[in-house]
């Protein structure tokens, strides 16, 4: 019967369509990006055409005489000088004579612009000569064009005798707009930046990892293990609340422990040490902060796996155990931690993606410094694109390092489906009506 | 040995309550101070308070200049948060019944898929949504920023509905298909009431992620008429003009007592979902 599949496919759209518009469109929108260098400066829709002095610097390299010819102003006889002219109030003659003989010619500099000038038959005075070369100054340099055709007009208006090509040049080097490149991927591979920034993360996610959210609980879970119920559950209710509690309340409680005039300052004040903040007076203390503070969070969701897997441990292992007189440590090193091969490979993998992708907390408790010592991949890539203190946001760059983290976690993820068996995971309905 | 009536010698549980009671110390520290501070004088040496006052709770009936008032930013957050609640939960619910018992095409590859989209950073998705947002004029309102909250709180919700739709017996439905009851009417009556647990779990796991969401509203949503308590309290944090420690503290605890209250009524569901774990 059809029926279960169209009601199946009824239901499952809702999901399917927000997956669609939030996840994969976002993904495939972001390698559209990473291929660009789209900043603030060139805006997110198109771009003009203008000649800035970056663009001449640009092209001083390729074509030096030309851009030097750029940069200078030039006089043209064109009708708006005119009409500028006549609004002077000098001898009406001077513009009709203008207009007669040198309309549409070119002086390339305002000497020979002069000397026209001064031949003309009303003889205007040096005075005047100023006066009326002044209107007729025409600068090609930061003029907006929308479009090639304009700017290519006002090249040759001005007289600048170019080649196709270079006029391709010309306005490659002066298109405000983005361009597709493949620069930022170059860029990621090449800069020390990046390179510090990797080191970073992959120092963060394996110091997080193995102390806390495998190490620390681990030992949270034995410890819980060997208590009375109410205790252990009241343990367990406390090393959740860092979970629990929203980011931005928990980042301030750490900021109070460890600012200039927090609990630690205070304490540490009592037995004759200055006040300093010791969350980012040093990049070690720096450090010791982030792990800390994510590891307390991280370090809860090891433990509730890793109780529930102990629960499941027979008890008569444990009893059989004590009767042959083994100690604590012999029962946790021989029956418990064999036992937890599994969880605690499904907790490494699990919470290493969630370290990756992490940066909330780095983000408000130290903003990646001191200088850039606690800067982690997601957080750059958020400062790249989003917020950064040179308020160029670069979406591009930003876009390619995001990239590189969803290449990452998608492998990742593929690879750790291969592990965990994902065939046990899709068995086939009951009803096939 | 938890169960045991009369530990043996070498089992006496006081070192481990001892020593986890130590290393419990810094958190139970900063939770104990949270409440202590807010109603409170302290003196800036002092590690003990010196009296009682309400004045850092005076956000509470003034609004500081420039700021949003907090009314407002309670009123948005709760917004926020019960339809991010809603959405996820509607839509989970359904997609994850169809994963459990329906065969559609492609059912494994959604599920596997699901799965992936678990490693998404969210730096990505936030890049190229604020550009989008930004394109479609969603920039600096809450529907845009709801839809892309729920939307990433899907495959947690999807993978944890399935979960629960497993472990409910196939004969329940066989019964109701053999009665004569689509398969629909199946689900809403039958089943549904069946995982009443995982929608509560997944209910409280979203709305308390929603709560305290703080990455998304601050980039896609700064502005004041719609600015949620998360970016409120960042932006005391972030201005140096008037800092007053205490009180962001009351600020804090205001923003996290329902959290709490929440907590402690319903933690049994909550460690079910974070033994299951979310981002972060």
């Amino acid at each position: 019967m059809k029926s279960s599949r169209t009601l199946g496919l009824v239901m499952i759209a809702p999901a399917a369509i927000m997956i669609v518009l939030f996840f994969l469109m976002p993904v495939v929108l972001t390698a559209v990006f990473s291929m660009t260098n789209m900043t603030t400066a060139t805006g997110i829709s198109g771009g003009a055409y203008q000649i800035a002095p970056s663009s001449l610097n640009t092209l001083k390299s390729v074509m030096p005489d030309i851009a030097y010819e750029m940069a200078e102003p030039r006089y043209a006889i064109d009708e708006a000088g005119l009409k500028a002219v006549e609004g002077l109030g000098l001898a009406p003659g001077i513009a009709a004579e203008l207009r007669a003989k040198h309309a549409g010619e070119v002086f390339p500099t305002r000497r020979e612009a002069e000397r026209m000038l001064k031949d003309l038959a009303e003889r205007p005075s040096t005075r005047e000569v100023k006066q009326i070369s002044e209107q007729f100054n025409r600068s090609i340099v930061n003029t907006r064009f929308d479009s090639k055709g304009q700017l290519f007009s006002a090249l040759d208006t001005l007289g600048l005798k170019l080649t196709p090509e270079q006029k391709e040049t010309v306005a490659r080097a002066s298109y405000t707009g983005w361009t597709w490149t493949t620069d930022n991927f170059s860029r990621i591979a090449t800069s020390p930046d990046m390179a510090r920034v990797l080191f970073n993360t992959a120092l963060y996610v394996a110091l997080v990892l193995t102390l806390f959210n495998v190490g620390y609980a681990l030992l949270l879970a034995i410890w819980t293990h060997y208590m009375p119920p109410r205790p252990a559950s009241i343990f367990r209710g406390i090393w959740l609340l860092p979970r629990i509690t929203p980011v931005v309340i928990y980042i301030l409680l750490w900021k109070w422990l460890a600012w200039d005039s927090g609990f630690i300052s205070v304490l540490m004040g009592k037995f004759g040490y200055p006040a300093k903040n010791y969350l980012l007076d040093t990049a070690y203390n720096a450090w010791f902060f982030v792990v800390l503070i994510n590891g307390f969070i991280g370090a809860s969701m090891g433990m509730l796996v890793f109780s529930s897997a102990m629960k499941a441990i027979p008890k008569s292992q444990f009893y059989a155990s004590e009767v042959d007189g083994a100690s604590r440590w012999q029962q946790i090193r021989y029956i418990i931690l064999p036992q937890m091969r599994w969880p605690i490979l499904f907790v490494t993998c699990y919470q290493t993606l969630s370290l990756l992708a992490s940066f909330n907390e780095i983000l408000l408790a130290t903003n990646g410094g001191p200088g850039n010592t606690t800067e982690v991949w997601a957080l750059a890539a958020y400062h790249t694109a989003l917020r950064n203190y040179a308020g160029n946001l670069e979406y591009g760059l930003g876009a390619a390092m995001a990239l590189v983290l969803v290449v990452i976690g998608v492998t990742l993820s593929l690879l750790y489906l291969r592990v965990f068996n994902y065939r046990t995971l899709v068995a086939k309905p009951l009803i096939e009506d | 040995m938890a169960e045991r009536s009369q530990p043996s010698a070498n089992y006496k549980s006081w070192p481990v309550m001892t020593a986890l009671t130590i290393v419990s110390l810094p958190l139970l520290l900063m939770y104990v101070y949270l409440f202590l501070d807010t109603v409170t004088v302290k003196q800036p040496d002092a590690l003990l308070p010196s009296g009682l006052t309400l004045d850092h709770w005076r956000f509470l009936w003034q609004t500081t200049p420039g700021k949003a008032n907090i009314w407002q930013v309670t009123a948005n957050t709760l917004l926020f948060a019960a339809c991010t609640t809603c959405v996820v939960l509607i839509v989970s619910s359904m997609a994850g019944y169809v994963l459990s018992r329906l065969n559609v095409p492609a059912r494994g590859f959604f599920l596997a898929g699901v799965m992936v989209l678990h490693a998404f950073p969210s730096v990505t998705l936030i890049i190229a949504i604020f550009i989008v947002l930004q394109m479609i004029g969603l920039y600096n309102s809450l529907i845009g920023v709801i839809l892309v909250k729920a939307a990433i709180d899907l495959p947690l919700g999807i993978w944890l509905m399935k979960g629960f739709y497993d472990t409910v017996p196939w004969e329940i439905e066989m019964a109701g298909v053999v009665d004569g009851a689509s398969r629909f009417r199946v689900w809403k009556s039958l089943v549904l009431p069946q995982v009443k647990p995982g929608i509560m779990a997944l209910g409280l796991f979203s709305f308390l992620s929603g709560w305290g969401e703080f990455i998304l509203p601050q980039v896609l949503a700064p502005g004041n008429q719609v600015q949620v308590l998360s970016v409120y309290l960042a932006g005391f944090l972030a201005d140096d003009n008037n800092y007053d420690f205490n009180m962001f503290k009351s600020v804090g605890l205001f923003y996290l007592v329902p959290v709490l209250i929440a907590y402690a009524l319903f933690n049994k569901y909550l460690m079910n979902i974070y033994g299951g774990g979310s981002k972060g």
